[in-house]
Order: structure tokens, then sequence, then C-alpha cells
């Protein structure tokens, strides 16, 4: 069977699109096929936020601006960045992407209502409000911030892709395990040391401090 | 080259995760190098018993599936630093491992411990073969209940059929006044029905349920169950050491002088 030719390919990957544009064809005849291309799968990809970059043709910078914006103004798309092909300026891309999501990971949240019970693990990419406990053995595992409105006994992970300003909020603060980004604290051996009232969690100088919530603990909060 | 024991009973509740703890804890009071690893993935409990809840953070499954390096799931005891606990997943069932990924974990902590004990979950499903599948010895904990060692002698048989030969016995929860009084089976009944070696004889005492609370096992104290355990520790030493004699006198201090004037 022969292939038909197709002058612009658009693949996707984990963190955006590489658009591979051809090399025989001239930019503009590359920008007509472009924008065909974008406005026929504008439903397949629908409105995300992705990384593009461009392979097969070199384009000069201004180019480059010419088809971001020819692929916004064809797609629902939101480009946040163009990566070059260049490997080491990709990595950094990527993280550029990557903080760029976390932000937006902690500044959104998802409300989840009842109890979680030992062995039950509540995972989201946001921020976490719990109506209900987390029981001993349970775990709550968020990218963002985690506010348990009730008894956090269980375990509990914020900023879980790596974001030291998340923090941990709880109406009843008495959890067995702490963990923001990469920083962990456990509870103190022995009887429980629980004390009553909301307490707020957070990240300075890689140790995790426990404070009661205060106007002036929650000015230092960063979101 | 360590040596790898199972803690297995069948019927649940008889204290096959207490019987663990104490032993493990004693053996490490001994001077040895010891492993508790606990196989009941999904309902893990022996770090509550170990009092080492706090300290997880990779568990038994992370190992197996290759997320974190063994030395990095491995609790040190709080008390002693010859101690250490593989605790068990909480999140997921028991499918999560096989019978060889076990028994390949095992002989690779054989390198480095004297002793590795495997507390057993309950049943005779994937949770037990994975459990024994390492196995070199296996105790048996029964209570003096039929029901508990109707099960003891299944899991005899297919300890037998899985060739893990050498098989001894704990008796737990035994109440002397109840034996006296016809009601319950003595420590002698149950060796006649399971026909294997008895290691020791542990009486019913309200300290453990004190002790398993607070996560401090009791091995070595003076309760009667403790000297039970310590006693059941240095058997598995090779030790010779006599029964505690239940029947002698009624208070724990007549025990104990009983018992220092058996050495």
């Amino acid at each position: 069977m022969k292939m038909k030719h197709t002058p612009v390919v658009i693949k996707g990957t984990k963190s955006g699109i590489i658009v591979v544009l051809d090399k025989q064809l001239s930019i503009e005849q590359l920008k007509k096929e472009c924008a065909a291309k974008f406005n026929t799968s504008k439903d397949f990809f629908g409105h995300s936020q992705v990384a593009v970059s461009f392979e097969g043709k070199k384009l000069t910078d201004e180019e480059e601006i010419e088809f971001v914006n020819l692929i916004s103004s064809h797609s629902d798309l939101d480009i946040v960045c163009v990566i070059d092909n260049n490997e080491k300026r990709e990595a950094l891309f990527n993280r550029t992407l990557d903080e760029k999501l976390k932000q937006l990971d902690s500044n959104t949240g998802n409300f989840y209502k009842g109890t979680l019970r030992s062995g039950q693990v509540l995972e989201f990419e946001t921020s976490v409000i719990m109506l209900g406990d987390v029981n001993v053995g349970a775990q709550v595992v968020s990218t963002g911030n985690v506010v348990v409105l009730g008894a956090l006994k269980g375990n509990v992970y914020a900023g879980a892709a790596g974001n030291p300003n998340a923090f941990v909020a709880a109406l009843k603060m008495n959890p067995k395990q702490i963990r923001i980004s990469d920083v962990i604290a456990r509870a103190p051996d022995g009887k429980d040391s629980f004390e009553e009232g909301a307490k707020i969690a957070f990240v300075e100088d890689s140790n995790i401090y426990i404070e009661p919530l205060t106007r002036e603990v929650l000015g230092d909060i960063k979101l | 080259m360590g040596e790898v024991i199972v803690i297995t009973s069948g019927k649940g509740g008889v204290g096959k995760t207490t019987t663990t703890a104490n032993v493990g804890t004693g053996l490490a009071k001994e001077g040895k190098k010891v492993v508790l690893i606990d196989t009941d993935i999904g309902l893990r409990n022996l770090d509550v018993v170990m009092g080492l809840e706090n300290r997880i953070v990779y568990n038994l499954v992370d190992v197996v599936e290759g997320n974190c390096r063994i030395k990095q799931a491995l609790i040190k005891d709080k008390r002693y630093p010859n101690l250490y606990l593989l605790p068990s997943a909480q999140t997921r069932d028991k499918s999560a491992v096989t019978p060889e990924q076990m028994s390949k974990l095992v002989t690779e902590l054989k390198e480095e411990f004297d002793y590795i004990l495997l507390d057993c979950p309950a049943g005779i499903e994937q949770g037990f073969k994975n459990a024994i599948a390492g196995a070199d010895r296996a105790l048996i904990v029964t209570t003096p209940e039929v029901s508990a060692v109707r099960d003891a002698d299944r899991i005899i048989g297919l300890l037998e059929a899985n060739e893990v030969s050498s098989t001894e016995l704990i008796v737990n929860r035994l109440r002397a006044d109840m034996v006296k009084r016809g009601d319950m089976m003595s420590s002698d009944d149950v060796v006649e029905i399971l026909a294997i070696d008895l290691l020791g004889i542990v009486p019913d005492d309200e300290n453990i349920v004190i002790s398993t609370n607070q996560g401090e096992p009791l091995v070595g104290t003076k309760t009667i169950a403790g000297q039970a355990y310590a006693n059941i520790c240095r058997r598995l030493l090779g030790e010779n050491i006599p029964m505690l004699d239940l029947f002698a006198k009624s208070s724990i201090f007549s025990k104990l002088m009983a018992k220092f004037k058996g050495n």
C-alpha cells in the first residue's frame, strides 16, 4: 500500500505535541497545511495545556511564533511553551512546564466527602478538601495542598510532585506521617501527644512544622 | 547463613503476630540479628504490635516490585539495633506477591540475618503460600480450643506437603485453672492430637493486651507470658529449658521462684 504523503504530522507525547514539518515544502505551504491539520483535529485535542516542539524543517524564531499563533487560532490548545530539539533545553522546558502545572495544581481543588478507612488511598492531582476523617492506615496523596475538615489520623502526602510550598491543614491534626514534597515527619513514639485545635503543617528549612491555624501562620503561606 | 522461621496457625486470632513480635524481640535480646516480615498484605498488624507504625515509608510490596531497595524498607527497631521489621502493604492484597518472589527475598535476607521470622496471615490461601515459600522451619501457634487445634492440624499437613519438615508447637493462652477443672484441653492433650514437638506454652495473661496496645513486646519482662516467651526463644536457640510449671502455685511470685530453683 502506498502511503499518502502528509506534509504536516502531529505526534503526541507525555508533555505535549510534536509537529513534524516536511522539509521540502515552503513555509507558506506548511502554514496552510498546518492550519488545515489543526482545524480537523480541534475536537481531538480539546482544551489542554501543552508544550509544542517543531521537527523536520528548521524554523527561525519569527517563524516559530507564527506557527504557534497559527496553532492557537486553529485549535483550543493552550500552548504553554515551545520546546527546542536541543536536549538540554528540552529538559529545562519540561521542568518549567512541570512547575507551571504544579502551581495550577495547588490552586485548584477537589472536594471529597466521607471517611477514609485503613487501606484506602485518595489521590488527586490537585489540592484536596476532605469532608470527613482520615483514619489510621488510610492515605491522602495530593500534588497540591490537603485540607481535612475532620480528624487526620492516617498518612498524608501533600505537594507529591515536589512542591515544598504545599501545606496540610486539619481540624484535628494527629497523623502517623506527614510528607510534604520530599520532607517526611512521623508521629512521636509512645502515647499520643495529641493537642486539640485546628493545625497547619508546612515545610521550612527542610523541616515540617505543625502550628495552630493563626493569622500570622496563614500569612506566610504561599499559594 | 540465617534460618527462616514461619509463624502460622490456620485459624485467626490465636496469637501469631504477638508470638512473632515477642519471639523476634527475644532473639534480638539474645544478641541475634533478626528481621521480622509481615506477610499479611492488606491487613497489617505487626508494625502496630512492635510500635513502629509511624516509621513505615516503604513496604514488602515496594521491595518485591522494585520500587525501593530492601535496605530502604527495613525499619530498625527502637529498642534493639539488631532487630528489623519489613512491614506489609496496607493498600494492596495478597495477590501483589508470589511465592517465588517471597522465596527470592528471603534468600537475599538470609545472607545478612541470623533469623528471619515470617508472620503468616490466617487462612490457607495465597498469603499462606507466600509466607511458607522460603521457610526452613515452622512454629505452629494454637490455643487449646478444638477449632484452633483442628486448623493447626490442617496446617501441619499442608506444611509437610510443601516440604517444610521442621514444625514445632506453641500452645498459647492456656488457662491453668480451666485445665484443672477439666474445662480446657491441656498442652499434653494438644500435643497428643497434633503429634509434633512442643516448643512452649504461653499462659493467658492480660499483660499481653496491655503490651500489644502499647506497641512494646513483653518478652523477658517479669510477667508470666514474658517469661514463657523468653523460654521459647532460648529453646529455639537450642537450650534445654524446662516448661514453666503453671500448676505449681497460684501467685506469680512463687511461680518465678519455682523457675529460678528449676534453673
